[in-house]
């Protein structure tokens, strides 16, 4: 029942994920059309825009990524249906909470919500509070459910195996860990440390709220916390993602299954490791910040991404080149998604680099490396997966049609959209503009342009949502 | 062991909550009344006029600074470094400002004020006013400057105060203490409506500073805020280990 349970609970994340990414993207493509003066827009009314779909987004996909990997994973261990079913809720809750504070009462401080901006109340009073609450209601859903699955791992694989130490010697160890069950773990291990983050973030900005300017914070400290969480939660549900492909990328093609190897091992707990120091990167331009972190942001940035991405994109090469590989949507979704996470991973290490970040900070180039590994990355891992499991599961088999045309329009539009940012980035056009000065002569033009492609960008998601939306609306319906 | 793990943590915790608690009241509140109006008060000026202090700032956004004729301390050095520091500010060639020195000291009178203007060789100067005014306790409290009366000394215990206001009457910019060109240059930008970076100062409502400094020294230090920082990451591994053993306890 517990296994029917979790199929049927996926089901219903993928229906929401959807439902909400539609809404976002159209949210998404109507700041590009005010950025580029074909609507317009009151500056709050930008913003409150801005700050439900960046925090949406960043929702959705990390429990997009979560809900994959607790339905591969009970393939290795049990997993709990109940700790599911409550993140499940407490996110339902969260998210009508977050759009009601944003949408309604006007709450515009930005998906980071940086200190003080939401204590310089410039909207209903209670939209703060609501905000607050809502990301606690989040947090509280969300902890629940690492916490679960890192228990269910940890039940069958000792700390060593989980983390697969004992393949940095031993080219064959008596216990085997799979590459799904060691990323799924350094991915938790990360989600729960940044929820952690999170936690004492919103414990101190509640401490300051309702003491009315009695204890005040220390802004330093809440901007390290607050991309402590955020940057940090940003990059773990991408892993969230890898973690699927390692484990169904082989499968769907029709090869072996990969391996935990000497150097996958070594990668990934690099990974571990420095992904949690890199947010430290969001802080070059704080002259408070000692010169040493700023320095170990620029090191954890490369070592946190360059190994985990050379050793993923060399055993894709390696699984099809040259090799007989029976191509399907999901893995042609997963091979592009892993293009873009590279692409996107290039730009955000040229920014994280200290002499870079002098001209590219707070520039429209942030917003394209991680719209590359978000809309073209991510999104497509989990666009695979849900493509995969509602063919693999659904009752509504059927040949799958237009499948060229998405994917056109999916590359077309997804590619289009971030040129826009790209470009815009090189010539220093900052970010977060609601309208921009005269000065920036290519500004407006190129949000046009950008709005445009993300139109065909969100006709090719329409077009996946439609298929999908179908079969796990039927297996949401199905009477066990 | 992860029992006294946690408890040698909580006292290393809880020995730096001490630490922060018992420093030193500051007091410093260069952030407090900014974006508040000033209280409108009645002045009069050394040239006789009677005006309010709205109507002087509607005319030219104002540097106010607050003195006592008799101080034996701070007010001189004061006006004479903002005297000084007005030649030199950057960035404040056409920006429009009145400087307001008004005395806190209600036994001052209008001719205290008049001497003190010639002793600083400034009563000709056409952006600079002197005044005194009869509602010196709403002014001072609306921007939050306290002086007390000393009976020993017979003098006020003070800060040195500049207070920014724009042509609105809100304060945009506070500075304590002797402030240099730099400083001043930001002051006027500021009561122009023209952007100007500030930061927070310590002060005792703030436990969790990332670092202290120590104005002795010169030296910053780690402060309890830096734990905070690390806390997730060993919370989290101590989670970890928490889990293993458990479900280790529970399997045998
Ligand atoms: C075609 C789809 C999308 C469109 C049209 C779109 C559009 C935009 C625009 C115009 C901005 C504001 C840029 C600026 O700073 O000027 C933005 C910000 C943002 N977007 Fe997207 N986006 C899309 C997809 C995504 C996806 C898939 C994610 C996934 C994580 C995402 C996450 C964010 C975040 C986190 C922000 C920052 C919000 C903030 O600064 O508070 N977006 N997006």
């Amino acid at each position: 029942m517990e296994a029917k349970g979790i199929k049927k609970n996926t089901a219903i994340w993928i229906l929401a994920v959807l439902v909400l990414f539609v809404l976002s993207i159209i949210l998404g493509i109507i700041m590009r059309l005010n950025q580029g003066g074909a609507v317009h827009l009151e500056p709050g009314t930008f913003y409150a825009d801005m700050t439900v779909h960046g925090i949406t987004m960043i929702g959705i996909w990390f429990v997009a990524g979560m809900a994959g990997v607790n339905f591969i994973m009970e393939r290795y261990v049990k997993t709990s249906y109940w700790a599911n079913t409550f993140a499940l809720v407490m996110t339902v809750i969260g998210v009508v909470m977050l759009w009601v504070s944003t949408l309604i009462g006007d709450f515009h401080a930005g998906w980071t919500f940086l200190y003080p901006l939401p204590f310089k109340i410039a909207w209903s009073a209670w939209a703060t509070p609501m905000f607050l609450w809502a990301l606690a209601v989040l947090g509280v859903g969300w902890l629940v459910w690492v916490l679960s699955l890192m228990a269910a791992l940890l039940k069958k694989y000792s700390i060593s195996q989980v983390f697969a130490w004992q393949h940095f010697r031993n080219k064959n160890p008596e216990v085997e860990t799979p590459p799904f069950v060691l990323i799924s773990m350094v991915s938790l291990l990360g989600v729960l440390t940044c929820l952690i983050a999170a936690v004492v973030l919103l414990v101190l900005l509640f401490a300051e709220y309702y003491s009315h300017g009695t204890f005040v914070n220390d802004a330093l400290l809440i901007k390290n916390l607050t991309y402590f969480f955020g940057h940090t939660i940003a990059n773990e549900m991408l892993y969230l993602g890898l973690a699927i492909i390692y484990e169904l990328f082989p499968e769907i093609s029709g090869r072996p299954k990969w391996k935990t190897t000497w150097y996958v091992a070594i990668a990934w707990n690099l990974t571990l490791f420095f992904v949690l120091l890199a947010f430290f990167h969001h802080l070059y331009m704080d002259f408070v910040q000692p010169q040493g972190l700023q320095i170990v942001g620029q090191l954890a940035s490369y070592l946190a991404s360059l190994p985990s991405a050379g050793v993923t994109v060399f055993s894709v090469i390696v699984a099809v080149y040259r090799t007989k590989i029976k191509w399907s949507l999901s893995n042609l979704l997963f091979f592009i998604g892993i293009a873009g996470w590279v692409i996107g991973g290039v730009g955000a290490v040229i920014d994280a680099t200290i002499s870079n970040n002098f001209l590219l900070h707070n520039t429209l180039w942030v917003p394209a490396h991680f719209h590359s590994y978000n809309a073209m990355g991510n999104v497509l891992f989990s666009l695979g997966f849900f493509h995969w499991f509602s063919v693999e599961y659904s009752k509504r088999k059927g040949q799958e049609r237009l499948s060229s045309l998405k994917l056109s329009f999916l590359l077309l539009g997804g590619i289009g959209f971030l040129a826009a940012f790209y470009v815009a980035g090189a010539e220093s056009i900052p970010r977060r503009y609601s309208s921009y000065p005269v000065e920036f002569t290519s500004a407006k033009l190129l949000a046009t342009l950008g709005a445009v492609f993300a139109t065909v960008y969100l006709i090719a998601i329409l077009l996946f949502f439609s298929s999908i939306f179908k079969r796990c609306l039927n297996m949401v319906l199905q009477r066990s | 062991m992860l029992k006294y793990g946690l408890t040698t943590f909580l006292i290393f915790v809880c020995s730096f909550i001490e630490d922060a608690v018992a420093q030193p009241a500051v007091g410093w509140q260069e952030e407090a009344n900014i974006n508040e109006v000033i209280y409108n008060a009645p002045l009069q000026i050394i040239s006789g006029a009677h005006v309010s202090i709205h109507q002087l700032a509607a005319q030219n956004p104002l540097v106010v600074a607050f003195v006592f004729t008799r101080c034996s301390g701070i007010c001189t050095p004061l006006i004479i470094q903002l005297k000084e520091s007005l030649q030199f500010a950057p960035n404040i060639a056409n920006k429009k400002y009145n400087v307001l020195v008004v005395s806190f000291d209600p036994r001052d009178s209008v001719k205290d004020m008049e001497n003190m203007a010639t002793r600083f060789n400034l009563q000709h100067e056409g952006n600079w006013e002197f005044a005194v005014t009869d509602s010196i306790s709403r002014l001072i409290s609306s921007v939050n400057f306290n002086p007390v009366w000393d009976e020993k000394t017979l003098q006020f215990d003070h800060d040195a105060l500049l207070v920014g206001v724009n042509s609105q009457g809100f304060v945009t910019k506070k500075l304590l203490g002797l402030r240099n060109s730099k400083d001043i240059g930001l002051l006027i930008n500021s009561i122009n409506n023209v952007f100007s970076p500030t930061y927070r100062l310590p002060a005792q409502s703030n436990l969790f500073s990332c670092y202290n400094y120590n104005p002795k020294t010169g030296k910053n230090t780690p402060g309890l805020g830096m734990l905070f920082i690390a806390l997730p990451a060993i919370l989290s591994f101590l989670i970890l280990i928490f889990i293993r053993l458990v479900s280790k306890s529970k399997s045998v």
